[in-house]
């Protein structure tokens, strides 16, 4: 190609001594054209595409924050949200294990004395409408406000007891600050304190006090050698916080199954396997009795954005074309566990359970008996997996249990 | 060259627009928005801690900036909830970084709360995760024949420590700790926060 | 040099067009990518499938709670509901035991192969072979109060009476599970469906060990169900006096081995294989369980050649030396039945 190029060159013409150079310009190739449009209706289309997807998340969101903020109006809603799992929609409880409402003396004597058992909760037995019922009540406390206090505990009154007097929200402000500190109600016993012309109840049980051995406590608030505390991540009263779930209150055989299948590399995870590695099987047993001894009031609130109405309805319901049973059908009605293999859920840590419930379906976790969860969470989608962790937040904590009845309560696992 | 104007002119006003776009407007947009309740500024401690974290190039490897669901399944990695531009407000200079080769700490503080944690594993990662890439930082650390009160022994498997005596924590690496422990954005956002909606899918609405 | 010319003007040719050809291909492209994006492309071309589609079923869709209509009838299915999942509350006076509708209709007697509600409403009056008459639905409700829930050991005795309202409001709700289905017609998921029968048979020892992999972590190793810190059932008894008696039909082993194959473990159906799942139903109802409420004065070796014959149930046999069908001991009071009052020194 260099020849033709220099015999080329020979034959230009000087140009003249003021010539200014300037550029021709050819028509652009229709290719280009092409390109230049396509790409342009391919733009304009992903922004519109965009900006319905932008909708459309910020809708739903507003839309998850109006439900979880302003969300149930009324004793009535809060009532079913709050209460129903247990005493029923109807109130009627369920036959020799939760109380009725309806025609229930307690709700009778008005809306303060409801509003004072919802603040503390109870424990141990107590007697309605002739029938003795030995359960534990949850505080809600921690879990719903001096107004929401106030209509659910006039809804019941009135609805159930036929007690139409008033509950102001300081009212109940009032009977906050006289239950703070306080344990829960000790049965029907004390309650008869509360209300007058009470049938009579059944004593409380002599309760004992559940000593922890000081090797035990050492390694829950100290730590030894190579041993973390577990205050230091779990917090000073087991409650959890983000991924670190909450320990208080699950069930003793559970814990101290958990802790040996970290020891033994059947669940993973490096920071339990650490400490894990370092116990004894006295240890374990003594760190799962004092964590399942404590009762503690739920830290946790929704903070996954999950919709909480879906959630509510995957814990009580399920969603059975998806394969998806009520989490409640297996870890109790209202989410308090079932010893020893079914692990309370209320209150525990959102971040916790949805990560748990992701690490099943993406086959992190692989200790679940039968392979229950690895099914149930591939099943979920990641919406739902949110949801619902948002949703068992907004639970009371595990009631109030003296040490008799966890014992009782534990009393099947002591064969393992 | 001869139509030099029209070419300083149209450059400039790139320029112009695109510091319009990219600078001004996103800084009036953020300037608008509230302060989370929640985040307070760094204790004196916590901000020498955070210098340590700047020099060691800790931005390196870790980001600090927990994605949306649509995005990423930070949520479910345990991440914490996607930020918003307010939980940055005290950062100076910013260390969104852009690498994930290991986990984002925006919220490390909240997801792994322990000190003790921390300092076994700044001073060898190894001793947690056998597999973990992190470079050690011992030179954070000494050795000592024995603790003096007020030292900060690190706990330590067998064979990770020195062959007698123990591992104190110099006063860098419990300001590096106390550092990694305030990184916590776990309040809730204000309701106007700034934050990025897209991405989501169709499906997941309505 | 013609030729040179010839060529180079060829080959400037050849990459006009080369560059014609791509750039046309890239904008096909880019505007097929948006077209795929966008969606506007039939799902057999893209082989796209959406997501909604998976929950789709080839079985008839019952309405959802949310559906339930204001209103008297709407209360009336809301109370039949009520009965429905919480029967030995809202039903108490009739439960001998623990259990409620739901335990074996699952998910409010919607899911399909756990005889589903929505099925047996279209089906009803209808010839049965167990009592040799034609039934309506409420003597087949009847039916379920005196043999699965045990009714002889309530406080009532027996069955709501004709008439009652429990059937009333247990009726509304199936009515309206039923909205829109063909009437008269087998819809598929009736009933619990069949198992084919092995050629091993069944064995209660070979399922003693399916029970204790795949049944006791939640039934208990006892079989005996659990509950949890209120004392609410949870899982429900399999076998003994808080069970259903041996006039149930899911005392038939042929009955338990189809529950149990499409719907247990709870969220994996069809985990046991037939083998499994017969035996496994062989093992449950080998132990025993209240009377058949039928029994009345009769001699057990009478009320099986009466009731039973022919049926796969060890009701009447003897196995290990033992005889099967006697019973378990009545309880020294009803279920449920009013307590004494706590006089001045409390009871303990």
């Amino acid at each position: 190609m260099s020849k033709p190029r220099k015999h080329d060159s020979s034959k230009i013409t000087r140009p003249p001594e003021s010539y200014e150079p300037w550029e021709s310009h050819n028509r652009i190739p229709l290719p280009v054209i092409w390109i230049a449009l396509a790409l342009g209706i391919w733009g304009t289309a992903m922004l519109f595409e965009d900006q319905t997807s932008y909708t459309v998340a910020q809708s739903a969101r507003e839309a998850g924050e109006v439900m979880a903020h302003d969300a149930p109006e009324g004793g009535e809603a809060l009532f079913l949200a709050n209460c129903s799992t247990c005493h029923q929609p109807n109130g009627a409880g369920v036959r020799l294990a939760v109380p009725p409402l309806e025609g229930s003396e307690f709700a009778k004597a008005g809306p303060e004395v409801v509003a004072r058992i919802m603040l503390r909760g109870i424990d141990g037995p107590i007697r309605v409408k002739g029938f003795t019922y030995d359960g534990h009540m949850p505080s809600f406390a921690a879990a719903l406000s001096d107004s929401e206090i106030a209509e659910v505990a006039g809804f019941v009154a009135a609805r159930f007891g036929g007690n139409a007097a008033e509950l102001a929200p300081g009212a109940v402000a009032g009977l906050r600050g006289a239950a703070a500190g306080k344990d829960s109600w000790q049965g029907g016993a004390e309650l008869a304190t509360l209300v007058a012309d009470l049938p009579p109840q059944p004593a409380m049980r002599a309760g004992s006090e559940a000593d922890i051995d000081p090797a035990i406590s050492d390694l829950i608030f100290a730590g030894k050698g190579d041993v973390w505390a577990c205050t230091s991540c779990h917090g000073g009263l087991g409650q959890g916080v983000e991924n670190t779930p909450r320990l208080a209150g699950l069930s003793g055989g559970y814990l101290a199954g958990q802790l040996r299948d970290f020891r033994d590399g059947a669940r993973y995870n490096e920071h339990m396997a650490f400490v894990a590695k370092g116990l004894s099987d006295p240890e374990i047993d003594g760190l799962a009795r004092y964590y399942a001894g404590l009762r503690v009031a739920s830290t946790a609130a929704p903070s996954l954005g999950g919709d909480l109405a879906r959630g509510e309805e995957i814990a009580l319901h399920g969603d059975w074309p998806r394969g998806i049973p009520a989490c409640f059908s297996c870890h109790g009605p209202s989410g308090f566990g079932v010893a020893p293999d079914f692990p309370a859920l209320a209150a525990q840590q959102p971040a916790y359970i949805a990560s748990q419930l992701a690490a099943w379906a993406g086959g992190h976790r692989n200790n679940s008996p039968l392979g229950l969860m690895d099914q149930i969470s591939a099943a979920m989608s990641e919406g739902d997996r949110r949801a619902v962790a948002d949703y068992l937040a907004t639970l009371p904590a595990v009631p109030a249990v003296g040490p008799d009845a966890i014992a009782q309560l534990e009393g099947s696992d002591d064969g393992q | 060259m001869n139509r030099y104007l029209p070419l300083v002119v149209v450059a400039l006003g790139i320029l112009a627009f695109a510091t319009l776009m990219l600078v001004i407007a996103p800084g009036i947009q953020m300037a608008q928005r509230s302060v989370p309740e929640g985040l307070r500024p760094y204790s004196e401690q916590e901000q020498r801690g955070r210098d340590q974290y700047v020099s060691l190039g800790c931005v390196y490897c870790h980001s600090q900036q927990p994605r949306a669901p649509e995005q990423a399944p930070d949520g479910e990695r345990g991440w914490g909830r996607p930020s918003v531009a307010g939980d940055y407000v005290y950062d100076r200079p910013h260390q969104l970084g852009t690498m994930r080769t290991g986990p984002d700490i925006l919220n490390v503080g909240a997801r792994l709360p322990s000190e003790s944690w921390h300092l076994t594993h700044l001073y060898q990662p190894r001793a947690i995760f056998d597999w973990s890439i992190m470079p050690a930082y011992p030179y954070l650390f000494e050795e000592k024949p024995e603790a003096a009160p007020g030292d900060t022994v690190v706990v330590l498997p067998e064979g990770f420590g020195p062959a007698s005596g123990v591992v104190i924590a110099r006063p860098e690496a419990l300001d590096l700790t106390a550092y990694l422990l305030s990184l916590d954005r776990t309040y809730p956002v204000p309701e106007d926060a700034l934050r990025d909606d897209g991405y989501a899918r169709k499906e997941d609405g309505l | 040099m013609a030729n040179d010319h010839k060529d180079a003007v060829e080959k400037g040719r050849s990459a006009k067009r080369v560059i014609f050809a791509a750039g046309g291909g890239l904008a096909l492209v880019a505007l097929g990518a948006l077209v795929l994006e966008a969606g506007w492309v039939p799902t057999w071309i893209s082989g796209r499938v959406a997501d909604t589609a998976d929950a789709e079923s080839i079985y008839f869709q019952p309405p959802t709670d949310a559906e339930i209509p204001e209103g008297k009838f709407g209360d009336a299915i809301k109370r039949g509901r009520d009965i429905f999942m919480n029967t030995s509350t809202n039903a108490g006076d009739y439960v001998g035991n623990g259990l409620s509708c739901s335990n074996c209709h699952l998910d409010g007697g919607r899911q399909p192969l756990s005889a589903p509600m929505w099925a047996a409403w279209t089906r009803y009056p209808m010839y049965r072979k167990k009592n040799d008459q034609i039934n309506t639905m409420e003597d087949r409700v009847m039916g379920c109060f005196t043999f699965s829930m045990n009714a002889q050991h309530s406080v009532a005795g027996g069955p709501p009476p004709h008439g009652s309202d429990i059937y009333r409001d247990l009726e509304s709700y199936m009515y309206w599970l039923a909205t829109g289905a063909p009437v008269n017609e087998k819809l598929d998921g009736t009933g619990f469906g069949k198992v084919e029968k092995t050629e091993l048979g069944y064995s209660p020892e070979r399922g003693a060990e399916v029970f204790t992999a795949n049944c006791a972590v939640c039934h208990g190793a006892d079989g005996q169900g659990q509950k949890d810190a209120n004392g609410r059932i949870v899982f429900p008894a399999l076998w003994g006096p808080g069970s259903y008696n041996w006039g149930a039909g899911m005392a038939r082993i042929d009955t338990a081995a189809a529950f149990i194959k499409n719907n247990m473990p709870l969220s994996q159906p069809g985990k046991l294989s037939d083998q499994e799942a017969w035996d496994v139903a062989a093992f449950i109802n080998s132990h025993e369980r209240p009377r058949d409420a039928r029994q009345g004065d009769a001699s057990i070796e009478e009320t099986r050649l009466r009731f039973h014959d022919g049926d796969q149930i060890y009701y009447g046999k003897e196995l290990n030396g033992v005889l099967m069908g006697v019973g378990t001991p009545d309880p020294e009071r009803p279920i449920g039945a009013p307590e004494l009052p706590i006089g001045p020194t409390p009871l303990e």
